[in-house]
């Protein structure tokens, strides 16, 4: 249970960094109601006009919504803290500072993921369950633990697509220190606010299957109202299967392409 | 520190030059952030356009949604106010002080990255555009009185909203984490400066606040005069709130910088 043990200091580590700037605490929680109300409010308007678009009502759009909200928030928890230490001009790569974090006794790859926790990010997590909740009570379904067991499957299986293509970005530092894909993939990121299916066709194939952050919204939401076909469910699988590999592969192979920042 | 604020003069237009040359050279980091602005926008076109379908939505047919955005997209990032972010930052981290010892009026040095940004912005800009409307065929019934009209409405919300953005980052003279109110701007923006849906698409209440806030007049009104969507006295007030919102934070602009400078007193100084 070693790794548990870490990222539990890890996390007691960085609350104590963040303790220090309390108002902070505020205007997170300010921008994260903003955010919940501006995603909402997008939706109500849309769906006062029409009753529901490709078949998605206001009640599974909401649903999309929360899962959306719910991976932004486990990716502004960790995933984000984490790699944002390694990547840009004054981030460890560049400066040479990762010398000390591969000297450590631990694997790389887990202790890039895992170290800056984001504390102030939980509240996004709540605001995010709660926008799922009110979308359940909407579509008016009586969930068995198995619906839920399988929207909780799902979202896994969405959020390792995130967590590697974010890993793939951070590889990629190795090479060459700029940021710039990771913006490129959040302008795209903000796509899967709505379902893949709302967009028209080429581009719901883009998002479900090339930059596929259709996959990571869109799915779990899908599975709460039963829709998943066998083949999406299985294609999804190998997906986040070869995504993880593929991701973990080039992180180990930028890992010996780095040689410190002494000139 | 007395310096007129609005008088033009050669140094100005030399930092502008300068100011454009030297963002000239991190185009690839500008091209990013102007994807990055086109995205929402582009979001609820295809949203709104695959909802209206072969129908119309409110009298919107998909073709006017395509135009209403695309034109949207267009004067969103022609009015975009950087100046928001970076005066901020300048007054909190005592940077300042450098373009305060210029013998130009410090308004210059916002205006030159203002120009600087906007042409980088539209390098990258105006292409997309042009592809997309190919794709997604827009619809629209240019007049001349709306395209007329259309070129004042512009300069106006372009106006107002770099003032407007100017001012709320003067705050920073005062309180140190004045940007959470610039949070809220962009939210505001978002929802009421019709980029969420077009203005007379939104509920009663909504609709009505959107009339009568700033955010409208600095993106979605230029947009509303030339796809023709409003009637000559829809348009007359809609002129006469931005103009006089834009004089309203003109006015706010020159009483923050006065009273702020006077309070001003660099960092570690």
């Amino acid at each position: 249970m070693r790794p548990f043990r870490l990222i539990g200091s890890f996390m007691r580590a960085s609350f104590q960094e963040d303790a220090a700037y309390r108002t902070n605490f505020f205007i997170s929680l300010f921008t994260s109601l903003l955010n919940l109300l501006t995603g909402v409010l997008g939706i109500l308007v849309l769906f006062g006009q029409i009753d529901s678009v490709h078949g998605w009502t206001l009640a599974s759009t909401l649903a999309v919504l929360g899962v959306y909200l719910v991976v932004s928030a486990v990716r502004g928890l960790f995933i984000s803290p984490s790699f944002d230490s390694l990547s840009g001009m004054d981030g460890e790569i560049w400066s040479g500072a990762f010398d000390f974090t591969i000297l450590r006794p631990v694997n790389a790859q887990f202790f890039a993921s895992f170290r800056k926790w984001r504390l102030f990010a939980l509240l996004d997590l709540v605001l995010g369950v709660g926008v799922l909740v009110a979308a359940v009570i909407q579509l008016g379904v009586v969930l068995s633990v198995w619906q839920v067991l399988f929207f909780l499957f799902m979202l896994v299986v969405g959020m390792s697509i995130l967590y590697a293509i974010l890993l793939i970005f951070a590889a990629l530092i190795f090479w060459s220190p700029g940021v710039l894909f990771t913006w490129v993939f959040d302008g795209l990121f903000q796509m899967a606010r709505y379902p893949a299916n709302i967009y028209p066709g080429w581009l719901r194939m883009v998002l479900t299957w090339i930059v596929p952050v259709g996959v990571i919204t869109t799915f779990p939401a899908r599975a709460l109202t039963d829709s998943i076909t066998p083949v999406e469910l299985v294609v999804s699988m190998l997906l986040a299967a070869a995504l993880l590999v593929v991701a973990s592969i080039l992180f180990r192979v930028g890992l010996r392409k780095y040689a410190s920042a002494s000139s | 520190m007395t310096r007129g604020i609005f008088t033009p003069s050669r140094g100005g237009w030399a930092l502008i030059r300068s100011t454009w040359l030297s963002w000239m050279q991190y185009r690839s980091f500008f091209f990013i952030l102007a994807f990055g602005w086109m995205i929402p926008p582009l979001i609820y076109l295809l949203v709104w356009s695959t909802a209206a379908g072969e129908g119309s939505i409110s009298g919107m047919t998909r073709g006017a949604f395509v135009a209403y955005y695309l034109i949207l997209i267009l004067v969103n990032q022609i009015t975009y106010a950087q100046t928001n972010w970076t005066v901020g930052d300048l007054i909190r981290y005592g940077q300042i002080n450098k373009v305060l010892l210029r013998p130009i009026p410090p308004l210059y040095d916002a205006l030159a990255s203002e120009f600087a940004g906007k042409v980088v912005y539209l390098v990258f800009v105006v292409p997309i555009l042009v592809i997309l409307a190919f794709v997604l065929k827009p619809e629209l019934d240019l007049t001349l009185l709306n395209a007329l009209a259309f070129i004042p409405a512009l300069i106006f919300a372009w106006a107002l909203r770099f003032f407007w953005g100017y001012w709320l980052a003067l705050l920073a003279f005062w309180a140190t984490r004045a940007d959470a109110l610039l949070a809220l701007q962009d939210s505001l923006v978002f929802l009421l400066a019709g980029q969420v849906a077009p203005i007379a698409l939104l509920p009663g209440a909504l609709k009505t606040l959107a009339v009568i806030l700033p955010f409208r007049y600095m993106v979605a009104f230029p947009v509303e005069v030339i796809t023709g969507q409003l009637t000559r006295p829809e348009m007359l007030t809609g002129f006469a709130i931005q103009v006089g919102w834009m004089v309203a934070a003109v006015i706010l602009y020159a009483l923050l910088w006065r009273y702020g400078l006077k309070r001003y007193s660099a960092v570690g100084g």
